[in-house]
């Protein structure tokens, strides 16, 4: 067996592991919070919070903070037992938002690893994910050292010895703190300037082009989870408040520490191994990190393709492009519209959210041959209406079901195990509501179940949302109104794809459908609109 | 149920978070143990012997560049030697910094030693002689548990310090 299949296994088998823990975390956290506002939807928004958390806290800790050898340790040790009733707090709100970024930070990296989403077209926010990575660490290594404690004499030492690993400087760092006389008051303005102005500046940009790509990007967590995870943090400060340790004394070396494990967590290794080998560590697992979209190489999906023929440039596929993949430009085709949309091959995911945006994306043309304005080439609107065919063709009896599925859905595998037939999609996005008209209307089927990912997981961020909207009639292209769309069922909406199997909520639907028929009316409503988030 | 399970879930959080912040603590140093910290940056003697140019030499170069002495850059590597009641704790040969080997030759090290009294050697060779030091010093020394004993190398006064 080669070495790159292998690898294949190997990160099939982590991508699943992860994808179970997940799971499992959602399905407990289903039972306390929404769809839209589980923590687990949010992570990378959560994160931003909690940098918000530290700079607030952190500005009011700058107003009583001195940056001296003799004023730091004193200044700290104020806030804390002097004023308590802010500084303390708000020093361990610093502390405590600072180690929480680091677990949504952790959690944010192994959720999108395990669903894939960082390969291919969409290794960008991956790699730049890393350079924020190593902000971040010194930023809270650099916030321990200025509190001048024992902590922070160990931070002290140890960075330095890791710094002298470097073979630029030519006299030894480490050097610098071995008594009180060597150590200068500029050390902690220079300290004070990475922490509060340089390494935060590096922050923000480093934020912004982590999400360059991302059309929408969810960088603010639902009012209901700042509001729980701050008061979370508050109860933990009062509870529980951040102290200093003894104060430095570099005529001695400290015996005991209470560490950090959130961002000290390689420092042990230093004394255990030597700074050449933690560096070594520290790059080879940065370097497999950014590396990991490439490894093993994946072949891309064909970029979805405008026919300028059908398309009157009504934006709306650039607009439900997760990917910022399309943009408008004046008409080259001489066509009497202003627009035409255009695809970067680039960026394009060929998810085919936009094939589900077209308004000419209807499977009634008979005239002529179904080709939208923008469609997939390897899964395209006539594919997917003839598949949709094929499949109608199978069912018989009352109460008959067409599902859609999520290609990578482990609602797929789950139905097709139990063969039942289902219509591939790429991602539930790419059905225009349509689609499902064409099944009712046609009475191709007595239901439409779209069997989506589970609530949260949409590989393509938007996917389930737009579906879901436009079916409810929130959203272009809506669902027409002669519809009922009581027959459409959503699968990713919680009570079903949370705690459930998609066979149960198969056998669901079919009771549901069989009520309708008993009482001989169609209810005239619409589906939840519960969104589920990116 | 719906408030129990968030609570729950939020008292999970805030435990891993508080916890991880100080525990578990992290021991550096037995107690009855102490460091010393050997931190010596000192440039190594020149390679070879300054030469003073002969006039017909001197006659060839621009004229400011005329310097009458002509000194090797390269100096020797220095070789420090550690020892703590007779047992070797540190011996290095280090050579010296920069592109041309001009610059200083730095050591830091931290060694743990058990506290009490110590007969403490150390030794330093700058001239590239194979045998015997060019500065060394012994000394008894009582070193108290978690103390952090300096060993540096005074430049201007050519001779090790213990602080």
């Amino acid at each position: 067996m080669s070495s790159a299949t292998h690898g294949a296994k190997l990160l099939s088998f982590l991508q699943k592991a992860g994808r179970s823990g997940f799971s499992l975390l959602r399905r407990s956290l289903a039972l306390g919070f929404s769809n839209q506002d589980s923590p687990l939807n949010h992570l990378g928004a959560l994160t931003i919070y909690f940098c918000w958390i530290v700079l607030i806290s952190g500005i009011w800790l700058l107003i009583f903070f001195r940056t001296s050898v003799s004023g730091a340790f004193e200044s700290v040790e104020y806030l804390t037992r002097e004023q308590w009733y802010v500084g303390g707090i708000m020093r361990s709100l610093h502390r405590y938002a600072s180690d929480a970024a680091i677990v949504t930070i952790l959690l944010h990296v192994i959720n999108e690893f395990s669903r894939d989403t960082y390969r291919l077209k969409r290794w960008f926010s991956w790699v730049t994910g890393m350079p924020l990575i190593w902000m971040i660490f010194p930023l809270g290594i650099t916030g321990y050292w200025l509190v001048w404690d024992e902590l922070a004499q160990y931070v002290a030492i140890t960075s330095a010895e890791l710094l002298d690993r470097i073979p630029v400087f030519t006299d030894s760092m480490a050097a610098n703190f071995l008594s009180d006389v060597s150590l200068s008051d500029r050390f902690f303005t220079l300290m004070a300037f990475l922490h509060l102005i340089g390494l935060p500046l590096f922050l923000v940009f480093g934020i912004w082009l982590h999400v360059f790509r991302l059309s929408k990007p969810n960088i603010n967590p639902p009012r209901a989870l700042m509001g729980g995870t701050l008061i979370c943090m508050l109860v933990l400060s009062l509870v529980f408040p951040a102290d200093s340790q003894s104060k430095a004394d570099l005529a001695m070396a400290p015996q005991t520490i209470e560490l950090d494990w959130f961002y000290l967590h390689a420092y042990p290794l230093v004394q255990m191994w030597s700074p050449g080998w933690v560096w070594a560590l520290l790059l080879g697992l940065s370097a497999l990190v950014v590396l990991a979209p490439w490894l093993p190489p994946a072949k891309a999906l064909p970029a979805a393709k405008v026919d300028l023929d059908n398309c009157n440039g009504c934006r709306r596929c650039a607009d439900d492009c997760p990917f910022e993949a399309i943009r408008m430009a004046p008409r080259s085709d001489g066509q009497a519209y202003e627009l035409e949309a255009v695809v970067d091959s680039d960026l394009c995911t060929s998810c085919g959210l936009c094939v589900g945006a077209c308004p000419t994306s209807t499977p009634f043309r008979s005239r002529s041959a179904l080709i939208p304005g923008i469609d997939l080439p390897d899964r395209s609107a006539a594919m997917l209406r003839e598949s949709i065919n094929r499949t109608a063709n199978k069912l018989s009896g009352e109460n008959r079901i067409i599902v859609f599925a999520c290609s990578r859905s482990d609602a797929r595998t789950e139905l097709l195990k139990a063969g039942q037939a289902v219509v591939d999609v790429r991602c539930m996005g790419q059905l225009p509501p349509s689609f499902a008209d064409y099944v009712l209307s046609r009475d191709l089927a007595d239901g439409v179940l779209l069997a989506g990912c589970r609530s949260g997981d949409c590989k393509y961020r938007y996917g389930m949302r737009w579906a879901e909207q436009r079916i409810s009639r929130q959203r272009d292209p809506r669902l027409r109104k002669r519809v009922n769309n009581q027959r459409i069922a959503c699968g990713w909406q919680q009570h079903w794809s949370t705690r459930g199997s998609v066979l149960k909520m198969l056998g669901a639907f079919q009771a549901d459908l069989e009520a309708q028929r008993a009482e001989a009316r169609w209810r005239p409503d619409t589906v939840g609109t519960e969104e589920s988030a990116s | 149920m719906k408030y129990l399970v968030q609570f729950i879930a939020y008292f999970a959080f805030a435990a891993i978070v508080g916890l991880l912040s100080v525990w578990p603590r992290y021991q550096l140093l037995a107690p009855d143990q102490a460091i010393i910290s050997l931190t010596i940056s000192h440039a190594g003697q020149r390679v070879g012997e300054c030469r003073r140019l002969t006039q017909e030499e001197l006659n060839e170069l621009a004229p400011n560049m005329r310097k009458p002495v002509d000194c090797p850059r390269e100096r020797h590597s220095i070789g420090v030697e550690f020892r703590a009641d007779g047992a070797v704790l540190y011996q290095e040969i280090l050579p010296p910094s920069g592109l041309w080997a001009d610059g200083k030759a730095t050591v830091y090290q931290r060694l743990q030693i058990d506290a009490g009294s110590h007969n403490l050697f150390i030794g330093m060779n700058d001239s590239g002689s194979g045998g015997g030091f060019d500065y060394d010093m012994t000394t008894v020394r009582d070193i108290l548990p978690g103390q952090n004993l300096v060993i540096d190398f005074d430049e201007l006064q050519q001779a090790f310090v213990f602080r």
